[in-house]
């Protein structure tokens, strides 16, 4: 007998209970309703994003363009540059159309860096009208930048994909860390810039549609969220390889910055570099 | 100092929408942006409850915590103010606000936003009090005027209660001890139903 009545009652209490609670008199009923529609899943993303951009963001960015700087700066002084000869035999990498699509993109992604680094830090670099034309620029040049990265994308795409010897040059960090001219596994792209390439083009792909739904604000706000999330960890990731690029093109390697302006690399410097590449 | 809070009570609360009205009118905000907004629960069947609601004025705001401008502060008395023209519109605060209470004006180049907009608990903002700037950019300072914020003012079933949070649960209280609450709250079942 008891056995029936504990299960009984208890199943008794949960019925009236719930008649109570779905009675719309009740008023925490009522609230809890509100709740729903007034803050919806705020712990889920917007938590999240409250203690990233509170606690992370800034700080994250603070530490890429002060660290890498630093850290580029010590193999300059410690390792030094590579030179080669240029006045040997010459041979054309880059035509014309690559050129110009190259410089395009490049200078608009430039120019999304700097305009975003005023929006993160718009405490000191532009409150007020200034961070809202860096902001309006940051979104002119995210177009110019998203035309130039297509093709440049589906020009280099063949001779950016992966291969097996890009983890012996990622293994030996490209040769950089010693003076010796001793020939590294690349072919014409090394896995670096096959890591800059792939981050800019599919990354800057990523960040276009992020970027797209921060400036128009879509209807769901945990999008939004989400999409701000993405933008900052993936706008670090961009801005350091970016510095570790313009590095390697103005200083590790001298001569280097020549090529995308000529089209032409020294042979002897490819020996060296890119000794795989068949031209 | 007190703690300035709103208190809607729902079960006063009639979906009129004369504070969204009241707050839009007075304060000439813009289009497309509404500081106060009426949310209601089982529209059209016994039971419907509506709540007004706008900015919270939160303890800890997320809003402040995300704003890489630093443009929103809150005041002694708990009113959480943003400086208009230091506001580069971002919207990080409106990602991290629980309640949707900052709001964009669209229209400017390119479909930008401009600076944000919110519930100023009808408190003005940084500019000097009464001045022309200040009513232009936030809106009218009652509170420095000794009044009520708009909405709370114009409310025809006094449901909204804004003020000190003491006071406001005080008054609060006393209605809840002489109507009751919840089921035993005066209404049309104790009014009609039960007769």
């Amino acid at each position: 007998m008891k056995k029936i009545l504990l299960p009984g009652l208890i199943l008794f209490w949960a019925m009236t209970g719930l008649a109570i609670a779905q009675t719309p008199e009740n008023l925490t009923t009522a609230y809890r309703q509100f709740n729903a529609l007034f803050t919806g899943e705020w712990q889920q993303y917007g938590e999240l994003f409250t203690n990233l951009q509170k606690n992370l963001f800034p700080r994250l960015f603070l530490l890429v363009i002060t660290t890498i700087p630093v850290f580029l700066f010590l193999h300059y002084i410690a390792i030094g540059p590579m030179s080669f000869p240029h006045d040997g035999k010459r041979v054309y990498c880059y035509n014309l159309f690559v050129r110009i699509i190259h410089w395009m993109a490049a200078l608009s992604f430039s120019l999304l860096v700097l305009t975003g680094f005023v929006v993160i830090f718009a405490k000191l670099l532009g409150p007020g009208y200034l961070g809202i034309t860096a902001r309006t620029v940051h979104l002119v040049s995210a177009v110019i930048f998203s035309i130039a990265a297509i093709p440049l994308f589906l020009f280099w795409i063949k001779e950016m994909l992966p291969a097996l010897y890009d983890l012996q040059w990622l293994m030996i960090m490209g040769g950089y860390l010693n003076k010796e001219k001793k020939p590294v596994p690349a072919g014409k792209f090394n896995a670096g810039q096959k890591m800059w390439f792939w981050l800019a083009t599919v990354g800057g792909g990523a960040m276009a549609v992020t970027g797209y739904f921060l400036y128009s604000h879509p209807g769901n706000i945990d999008i939004l969220r989400l999409s701000a999330i993405i933008h900052n960890f993936l706008g670090a990731a961009m801005v350091a390889l970016f510095l570790v690029h313009i590095y390697m093109a103005l200083a590790a390697t001298k001569g280097s910055l020549q090529s995308m302006i000529h089209g032409y690399k020294a042979e002897a410097e490819l020996k060296i570099l890119h000794p795989k590449f068949k031209y | 100092m007190g703690r300035m809070k709103f208190l809607c009570d729902i079960e006063r609360c009639i979906d009129c929408s004369g504070c969204v009205v009241a707050c839009k009118e007075g304060n000439h905000i813009p289009v497309r942006v509404n500081r106060r907004r009426v949310i209601t629960i089982g529209q059209g069947q016994p039971g419907e409850k509506s709540i007004s609601v706008a900015c919270m004025h939160c303890s800890d705001a997320p809003c402040i915590a995300v704003c890489p401008v630093d443009c929103i502060y809150q005041r002694d008395d708990g009113i959480i103010l943003h400086d208009k023209e230091a506001c580069i519109g971002c919207g990080y605060c409106f990602m991290a606000c629980p309640f949707g209470a900052p709001q964009f004006p669209s229209g400017q180049v390119f479909g930008a936003r401009g600076s944000m907009d919110k519930c100023t608990f009808c408190a003005g903002g940084p500019e000097e009090t009464f001045s022309v700037k200040e009513r232009k950019l936030y809106g009218q300072n009652r509170i420095a005027e000794g009044k009520v914020p708009l909405c709370a003012a114009m409310w025809a079933t006094k449901s909204l209660l804004a003020g000190d949070a003491d006071e406001v649960s005080d008054v609060y209280r006393e209605r809840v001890f002489k109507r009751g609450s919840g089921a035993n709250a005066w209404g049309w079942n104790k009014a009609y139903k039960n007769r």
